[in-house]
């Protein structure tokens, strides 16, 4: 045994020598930043290509159906609304010059701005406003939103094709037009300045078609070619763009499918002007680098995620198990397998969005409160003895190498010492997404919510409204119903006083947390990296990016502008080879 | 009569290996013989839950893992988990489907083998050959993956059991051969004239004399199942977490290969190590057996 020891030891010291020299010789310097051309020069410039990239991708583009997450980045560049939201989450006119919204609440008047004009320059009116709102809302879409938009006369008409027009929306001339509610809906205005309902070309038609052209009024168009389908898209600047002198950019770009490794490796030569999807331990490398640190900025914290019990199955029937899991879960521990990305959980509303209330405890770990919940389920479980607990391995089902692929190891841990043990079962991401929503079908797994809008109904109302359970694709996954959640989620919605409002979805939000649907745990926030030639670039709080404003001054590196369409369409829109190059300067509108 | 020319291949070969000193046989020998070691007393030796996080000793202040100290021989896994451990219990799982995917295949490469041989050119030697062409058609770890996929849970034994019954498609062409030339020669003539069945002459003399072949291919064959098997683990595919296995030690660590890269060494050195002695040992026992080389 000694010699096995002494041989072993032995071995240990060469394995941490060969190891430490290892680790000398693949922990580089993270390489300069790119400077700007320009320094101290805050006059924008025009030209230039702005590219990023996703593990990602999108499959369709069309304001009528974007269920896809990287979609509303690309379609802020595409499509203009009526409102919009502003870089610090307001609300704020766009198409519209100005809109008043009647006492009861109920009435919304827009009146558009005159001359401004689509990507193939006929002009945007009343009657386009009409037409897409129509096109988006009309049963033949794929719109996952339409919901969102029911308080609208005439919408149940609509969505049942008992009627060909939505009596909800007038037109009252050329550049007026008129939203009608059923009834008061505080959730109106954020949902209304998403992109469902933002006014498409003609060339869109009365009705969703999946072979249109994107058309709309952003600032940027998509050219014939321009989206390689899997590959990668590139939008080109609308000429015609109602606000005068933007944007700067010639072209935004984006690529799909890039691995983690080669996003960091076309970021450091410059070949990628922003990194967004990091590997996990780079972005700390980034952030205590102070040649970096200046271009780097969280964005908001917009997802919530947790692991979702279903209500109808054993054992999570039981209402003390349940508690029992909520409490052994220790998100601060759980966390630090991403540090630089996660945030502990204890409410379903993330601190970025209305109706998060820091001074609500929500859930927290508490192991002896969790060995308590364990004993009044029926399932006493001895720490000491390691005896009892839940008698048979609950099965988890997630899927293939994801976070939660982590999470749940680490969770396991956690419930392991409240007598609970899981089979953790892995399917590919969409066999994953199709079983979690099939009522009856998965008992535990991981869930989590991107903010549709910024309020806390854009996370209650779907993952726990009674309204929101269905046999397929449930987005409810732990089909959770409680009638009295269900009414405050419903008031709040009506309610008009912003105070009020937060108050009834704070009650919701007890509820919620003391019953565990969930145990949350985390909130997902991306971190964003740019180079300094990136100007005026900031994480957009609703879109992610809005490169309207962005622009880019850099004589150093691989990028100018790359032409992607045959017969270098770019250099045809733009002249010759300028693009990027801190082209001539013109002034800030 | 057969008796007397019948030969122990397979005994043979090691203590010839040992006795020319084989240099292939022997170094392939130690290196199994330290994989087995350290599968063997790994866990025993560390003090470490290979399941277990640290949370304390086992995560940096930039809250990454930890590298190699005398806490942690080998440093640290992405969720703080003491490297070493979970690979000597890698180890484990990694042989023991190495060893037992190959024993399946080999079982019934062999079968498949010498009645395919003994009945050459029949139905039953047609028939078997034929699944034996549609099989190799496909590469071995396409057909692999796309069974481990197909299959709801994989444990160890659904994954030893996919490469054991995909696996013996090339031992049975190798052992056809072998037998096709030991059915014409004297002693198996001899064995018939004597009226044993032809049940009792495969058993008797063609299975101790394609015993040599088998043991080289099977010896070589625990290093294709290694590799298939960590093949199939860091593409998602194998067995699920938080059970280790080194590919999906591979996969864990790649994500901080700039930071952590012991993460992926430990587990790539022992895949590559493991392989490595597998292939030497079979390539020294193929040594051995070769009359050529005697």
């Amino acid at each position: 045994m000694r010699s096995i020891r002494a041989s072993s030891s032995r071995l240990a010291r060469g394995l941490v020598l060969g190891l430490g020299l290892a680790t000398a010789g693949c922990s580089k310097e993270l390489p300069a930043p790119i400077p700007t051309a320009h320094p101290g020069d805050p006059v924008p410039r025009h030209g230039g290509m702005l590219t990023s990239a996703t593990f990602g991708e999108i499959r369709a583009l069309d304001p009528a159906n974007m269920g896809d997450g990287l979609v509303p980045q690309i379609l802020q560049s595409l499509f203009a609304g009526l409102i919009d939201y502003d870089l610090e989450g307001k609300i704020v006119p766009d198409l519209a010059e100005r809109w008043t919204v009647s006492e009861d609440g109920t009435t919304f008047r827009f009146v558009l701005r005159e001359g401004v004009r689509f990507h193939d320059g006929d002009e945007v009116t009343a009657d386009d406003v009409k037409r897409s709102v129509e096109r988006a809302l009309h049963p033949s879409a794929p719109n996952p939103f339409s919901s969102y938009f029911a308080s609208l006369a005439g919408y149940d008409r609509f969505v049942a094709k008992k009627s060909d027009h939505l009596d909800g929306v007038t037109v009252n001339g050329r550049y007026v037009v008129t939203f009608q509610l059923d009834k008061p809906d505080s959730s109106f205005l954020p949902v209304l300045a998403m992109h469902p309902m933002r006014p498409v070309c003609k060339s869109g038609g009365d009705r969703y078609v999946d072979t249109w052209l994107p058309c709309g009024a952003g600032p940027f168009k998509l050219l014939p070619g321009g989206w390689d389908r899997g590959r990668e898209i590139t939008v080109v600047r609308h000429e015609g763009y109602f606000r005068p002198g933007l944007p700067y950019l010639d072209a935004v770009r984006m690529v799909f499918h890039a691995n983690l490794t080669s996003q960091r490796f076309n970021f450091a030569t410059g070949e990628q002007d922003l990194l967004r999807d990091f590997l996990a331990p780079e972005i700390l490398k980034f952030q205590a680098d102070p040649r970096w640190k200046p271009y780097g900025e969280y964005e908001l914290d917009k997802q919530v995620a947790g692991m979702s019990m279903n209500t109808e199955m054993a054992p999570f029937d039981n209402i003390e198990l349940r508690r029992a899991v909520s409490a052994a879960i220790d998100r601060d521990k759980l966390i630090l397998i991403r540090a630089s990305n996660l945030r502990p959980a204890h409410v379903p509303v993330p601190p970025a969005v209305e109706g998060y209330d820091p001074t609500l405890a929500g859930q927290q770990f508490d192991l002896p409160a969790a060995l308590e919940h364990m004993r009044r389920a029926g399932y006493r479980y001895d720490p000491v003895t390691r005896t009892g607990g839940y008698p048979k391995p609950i099965p988890y089902l997630t899927y293939a190498q994801g976070l939660d692929e982590y999470m749940v190891q680490v969770a396991m841990q956690q419930l392991a010492r409240i007598g609970i043990t899981l089979d953790v079962r892995i399917v590919n991401y969409s066999t994953f997404l199709a079983l979690r929503g099939r009522r009856h079908e998965t008992a535990f797994g991981p869930a989590f919510w991107a903010q549709d809008y910024p309020e806390a109904g854009s996370f209650l109302e779907p993952l726990f409204h009674s309204r929101s359970i269905n046999d397929e694709d449930s987005n409810n996954s732990a089909f959770y119903a409680n009638p009295r959640v269900d009414e405050l989620i419903d008031r709040a919605r009506r309610e008009l006083d912003a105070e009020q409002r937060k108050k009834t979805y704070r009650e919701a939000q007890v509820i919620i947390c003391d019953e565990a649907p969930w145990a949350f745990t985390h909130y997902y926030r991306f971190y964003a990296q740019w180079h300094p030639y990136v100007h005026d670039y900031k994480p957009h709080p609703m879109w992610t990016t809005d490169p309207t404003r962005t622009w880019i001054d850099r004589t150093s590196g691989k990028i100018a502008a790359r032409s992607i369409f045959s017969g270098d369409a770019l250099a045809k829109l733009f002249g010759d080879g300028t693009a990027g190059r801190g082209a001539p300067r013109s002034a800030p509108p | 009569m057969p008796r007397a020319v019948v030969q122990v291949p397979a005994a043979r070969a090691v203590s010839a290996g040992l006795r020319t000193r084989n240099r292939s046989a022997l170094v392939g020998s130690a290196i199994v013989a330290s994989l087995i070691a350290f599968a063997v007393l790994g866990p025993i030796l560390s003090s470490h839950d290979p399941y277990a996080s640290d949370f304390v000793n086992g995560i940096s202040p930039e809250k990454l893992p930890v590298g190699p100290s005398s806490t942690f021989w080998l440093g640290t896994d992405r969720l703080f988990r003491d490297e070493l451990s979970r690979l000597a219990s890698g180890a484990r799982i990694s042989l023991f489907i190495g060893i037992a995917a190959t024993a399946i295949a080999t079982v019934i490469g062999g079968i498949v083998g010498i009645i395919a041989g003994w009945f050459e050119g029949r139905l039953v030697d047609a028939a078997l050959m034929r699944v034996v062409d549609v099989g190799l058609a496909f590469p071995f770890l396409l057909l692999v993956m796309a069974l481990a996929a197909a299959l709801d849970h994989t444990t160890p034994v659904t994954v030893l059991l996919t490469l054991g019954l995909t696996g013996w498609l090339g031992t049975a062409r190798i052992i056809r051969a072998k037998t096709m030339q030991l059915r014409n020669l004297d002693f198996v003539t001899a064995a018939r004239a004597l009226g044993q069945t032809t049940p009792a002459i495969m058993v008797r003399h063609i299975l101790p004399n394609v015993a040599g072949p088998l043991l080289v291919v099977a010896t070589v064959s625990v290093a294709q199942m290694i590799l298939a098997e960590s093949v199939l683990s860091y593409l998602g595919a194998g067995i699920a977490p938080p059970t280790p296995t080194w590919g999906h030690m591979l996969f864990e660590g790649q994500d901080y290969f700039s930071t952590s890269p012991w993460i992926s060494l430990a587990p790539a050195l022992a895949i590559m190590a493991s392989v490595l002695g597998f292939n030497m040992l079979g390539e020294g026992l193929r040594d051995a057996l070769d009359p050529r080389k005697q």
